[in-house]
Parts: C-alpha cells; structure tokens; sequence
C-alpha cells in the first residue's frame, strides 16, 4: 500500500502525463500504480480523468487545439486500458455521474467532435453508450431505451444534417423517452438548438459535460417532483 | 416586402467590373451554390456532384442573380487512389471518404503525384472547364484546394492531426506532394484553358482555429499556401478566392502575408467580423458572411437584418464586397430565405 504522499505524487503525475499528451509515460505511470497498491479507481478518478479535464480548459481557453486534444485523449484511453481492470476488480465503479447515449446523425460522418465529447464524458466518470458515425434516427431511440440513460447526445457538423436533430428528438419524444436531449456541432447555436427542441446546447467538447450536469440535475428534480 | 429592383449589369459585367476596381449596379452576390442549386432545378442532391451539377447552377444562379459559376475541380481523393461516395439520403450534403488514399504512416510516405492529365475526376473537370469556355463564359473557376485540406482529404483530419505533432516530417511530406499536384494541375489548366479569365477558388476549411492551432497553422499551412499562391500568380493567374470558413482570428495576420493576386478575394464565415477582415485585407475583396445555420432556420426577417449588417460593413469596405453565405449555401434552405438575401441587396445594396 502506497504512502497519502506518494499517492499524492503519482496523482499529480498521471495528471501532467496525460496534459503533456505523454503516452509512453502516462502507460508507465499506470504500469507504477499497479505495482505500487495505489487505489486504481483514484489514479483514474483524480490522475488521469483531471489531466483530461485540464486540456479541456486549455481548448477554451485557446491554449490547445484539436491535435493536443487527440493525443490527450489517446495517453488517457491508453492508461484507462491498464488501469480499467483493477478498477472493476475493486469494486468500486466509475460510472456513478450518469449514463449518455452519443452520436452523429445519419448523413454525417464527422465525429472527431464527437469522440471529444465522449473522452470528456469518460473522463468525468460517465457511461457512455457511444453509437458512432452517421446513425440512423431509430438508433437513438432504441439505444436511450435499452440503457435508460439520462442524456441523449447528438452531433452533427453540416447544415443539411443537423435537420435530423429535430426529427431525432421528435421520434424520442414520442417513444415517451424522458431523456434530456443535448446537441452539439459546428452549425449549430443556442437558438438553433432552441428551435430544434433541444434541452441543451453545448458549443464544444470543453462544455457538454458541464451542460449535461445540469440537464441531469433538472431531471432528478423533476423526478423527485413528480 | 415588394419586388426587386432591375439589374442595369449583367452577372458577367458586374464580376469583370469587380475584378478590375470598377464601378458596380449594385453589391454582387456569390451564392456558394452546389446542393442547393441541384434540389431547386428539381435534380438529387447527387446530381451537383455530375454534370447535371453545371447547369443546375447555371440556371439557379440566373433566377437568384447570383454570380456563381460551375466550380471545377477536385479533392484529391479519387486522384490519390481513394474513394468516395455521392451525397443521396436525406440528411447528406457532400461528398464524403469512404477510402482514403493514405491511411497509414507507410502510404503517407510513399504518397506520389499522379499524373494530373488523366487521374481521377481531373479528365472529367477538364470538360467542364472546356464546355464553360465553349459557352463564352467570361469568367470561369478553377478549384485548388489548400494542401492541409488536401492532406485531411488524402490521410484522414485525424491522422494529420496526430502526425503534425508526432511525425511532422511525414505530415510535410504530404503536404509537399499536395502542393505539387496543386501546382501541376494549375500548369495544366493554364497550358490547355489560359489563367486569364480563370479564378482560382481556394478552400481552406480545415486550417481554421476550431482544428489547429496558429502555430501549426504557421508551420504546416501558411508555407504552402504562400508557395502555392505565388506561383499560381506567376503562371498568369489574375485572382484567388480564398474561402476561409470557420473560426479563423487568430490565422488573420498569416493569411494578410499570403498572396491573392489583384485583387484577390477573402471569403470568410460568421465568425470573423467584416470590419476587422477589412483592416487585414483592405486592398482585396471581402466576401461572406452571411451565417448559414440563420439561412436554414431563421426567419426571412433574421436573413433579411443579417444580409443588411454585411452589406454595409461590406459597402465600407475600400477593396470591395460581395455578398454570400459564410460557407456552402444549405442545400435545404427555404428558398424565400435565399431569396430575402436578394431583397436586401435590392434594398441596402445599391451603388447608383
């Protein structure tokens, strides 16, 4: 068992790892962790997912951009893979913030944006039920159904696609889904997403786990309420 | 809202007077047109991407009063030895990948210039341009696509994006086979068609501060498209329309350096504002920015006040406007809204 201090240490080095996009260290870190008895579930929780967490700051503040933000996310996935197994071994669970549904809408195969907002939601210590790349309507559907999942999230990066977001939310509507319905991408704004019927809009990766956050808090409440 | 006032130019005598700082009717409008125009002759969406493509736009352009012309060009893929698939469900737009020529590090390496005679849609494009010239058109258009998004189109956006921090070598090896493929196709449309009343239509999408940063816009656009653009000029080329979409602030003090002939013309997106592109560009031709996500959800009254805020930033402008979408006019956008554009050009945009 490792010392708080020492614990501490490798936290903060898991953090940097990851921020620094440094894959090859970020794995041995990890490969450390595990042979030193760190809690594997906190080397995920507060090392990696905070250096993840961090790059997103850095993107909104326009200190990182797209290609720092795929290799951050490549050093976090490729730790997550060695530390995932001890995790689950624990007991102790990653996916306790709340449960999402992603994709991009039929017609569009643009989804880098989309993978972003996936390794932020993992990162935070969501669920994600991930379905790709130009996914038919139905599938949305069927997938918020099949995991009741509090959070449908829907990408699109054209102005002919994005008009499947309205039909999309329509078709959960009526299935009776109660899910909050974020969208997101690089024709959209509030007021389209507005017009659109959508229950929140996120302008980029950096911001849909905040947004979600509080979609899934309005929908307790409304839960407890009714 | 009432009934337009008469054109005293024709489409082709309003762009040469452009072209050469002379006076104008009114505002010109380019309406970035290839879906949109396809879908209001009554043809598929597919339809842009092929020959019934040229005259949808032929006819699209006439009814709106727009200068578009048929744009001839290519991506790349196909040339490379990609694939690609035709636009055809309802929620398509364009093109997309369905193989990229050089998905790995090892075909990105070995990547050469075909020969741009006959690969790909190259022979096809050469068509078109020929049949244009046969028409007597007055000007015509010739697509360069920029060599970084040539290098997404050839290796994937991601794979650039990895490799520009991980293997920059590589990614400069790409975009230097882009850039002479560019160059050699430009030679060739010059030897067979003349660059005289040729407009070299420039995308850069991927350049822009969504994907990359400015220094990596330094590094791995800026020298090419620099290179590019002079030498483009040197073979007798007159003007460069340089389409700029996205978030692209940052880039402005790079893209000022470039050359774009004279004039050139600057088109940009919703995201950067008219007034501050004209202290960047004051001697070239701003174009834009007309936001299309408003084009397709609006109402005609918010079309109507944003086409009015662009005319008269653009109108302040020394070097000259013309009026557009800030990216591809949305193939399913209201045709009133469209329209509501040329209301406000009758409205706001008169020089006389």
């Amino acid at each position: 068992m490792a010392s708080d201090s020492r614990t501490k240490e490798m936290l903060k080095e898991l953090h940097d790892a990851v921020l620094a996009f440094d894959e090859d260290r970020t794995t041995e870190l990890c490969h450390t962790v595990l042979r030193e008895g760190i809690d594997a579930y906190r080397a995920v929780a507060e090392g990696l997912s905070q250096g993840m967490n961090s790059a997103s700051d850095r993107y909104e503040k326009m200190e990182y951009f797209v290609p720092e933000l795929l290799l951050c996310s490549d050093a976090l996935y490729a730790g997550l893979d060695i530390l995932k197994p001890a995790v689950l071994a624990s007991g102790k669970r990653t996916g306790t913030k709340g449960s999402i549904v992603i994709g991009v809408v039929e017609g569009d195969i643009h989804d880098i944006g989309k993978n972003l907002v996936k390794t932020m939601f993992e990162a935070a210590g969501w669920t994600v039920y991930d379905l790709g790349k130009d996914v038919k309507l139905e599938r949305f559907v069927e997938e918020q159904a099949r995991t009741n999942s509090e959070i449908v999230a829907i990408s699109a990066l054209m102005t002919t696609s994005m008009l499947a977001m309205p039909k999309a939310i329509n078709m959960l509507r009526e299935k009776g889904s109660k899910a909050r319905v974020l969208v997101g991408g690089a024709p959209l704004n509030a007021d389209v997403a507005r017009k659109f019927g959508a229950d929140g809009y996120a302008p980029s990766a950096a911001t849909a786990v905040e947004e979600a956050t509080k979609l899934i808090e309005a929908l307790k409440k409304q839960r407890q309420q009714g | 809202m009432g009934a337009l006032k008469r054109d005293r130019m024709t489409k082709e005598e309003r762009m040469i007077a452009l072209l050469n700082r002379q006076p104008l009717d009114r505002v010109p409008v380019w309406g970035m047109m290839a879906g949109f125009a396809a879908l209001n002759v009554g043809y598929t969406i597919a339809d842009a991407y092929g020959r019934r493509g040229i005259e949808a736009v032929q006819w699209t352009a006439e009814q709106y009063g727009f200068q578009d012309v048929p744009i001839a060009g290519s991506l790349g893929v196909y040339e490379f030895g990609g694939e690609m698939s035709r636009p055809s469900g309802e929620f398509d737009q364009a093109p997309i990948v369905t193989r990229y020529p050089a998905a790995t590090e090892e075909q990105a390496r070995k990547l050469e210039v075909p020969d741009v005679r006959r690969a790909g849609l190259l022979p096809r494009c050469m068509e078109t341009t020929k049949a244009m010239q046969r028409q007597g058109a007055e000007y015509l258009v010739l697509m360069l696509v920029g060599s970084w998004d040539m290098a997404s189109y050839i290796c994937s956006l991601e794979n650039v994006c990895r490799w520009a921090v991980r293997k920059p070598d590589l990614v400069h090896n790409v975009l230097r086979v882009s850039t002479d493929f560019l160059l050699q196709v430009a030679r060739y449309w010059a030897d067979v068609i003349g660059p005289d009343r040729l407009i070299i239509f420039s995308p850069h999408a991927q350049t822009s501060n969504h994907v990359v940063s400015p220094k990596m816009f330094q590094e791995f656009c800026l020298p090419y498209i620099k290179e590019t653009h002079h030498r483009v000029l040197d073979m007798g080329y007159k003007h460069i329309l340089c389409h700029i979409c996205g978030e692209h602030n940052l880039n402005l003090p790079f893209w000022a350096q470039i050359p774009m002939g004279e004039p050139g013309i600057v088109h940009f997106g919703h995201e950067v504002d008219l007034d501050v592109a004209s202290k960047h560009f004051p001697s070239h031709i701003l174009m834009g920015n007309v936001n299309t996500a408003v084009i397709q959800t609006g109402t005609p009254q918010q079309v109507y006040e944003m086409a009015r805020a662009c005319i008269e930033k653009g109108r302040r402008h020394p070097g000259g406007y013309m009026l557009a979408p800030g990216c591809e006019m949305p193939p399913r956008a209201p045709p009133h809204n469209v329209w509501t554009m040329m209301k406000a050009i009758s409205d706001f945009g008169w020089y006389e």
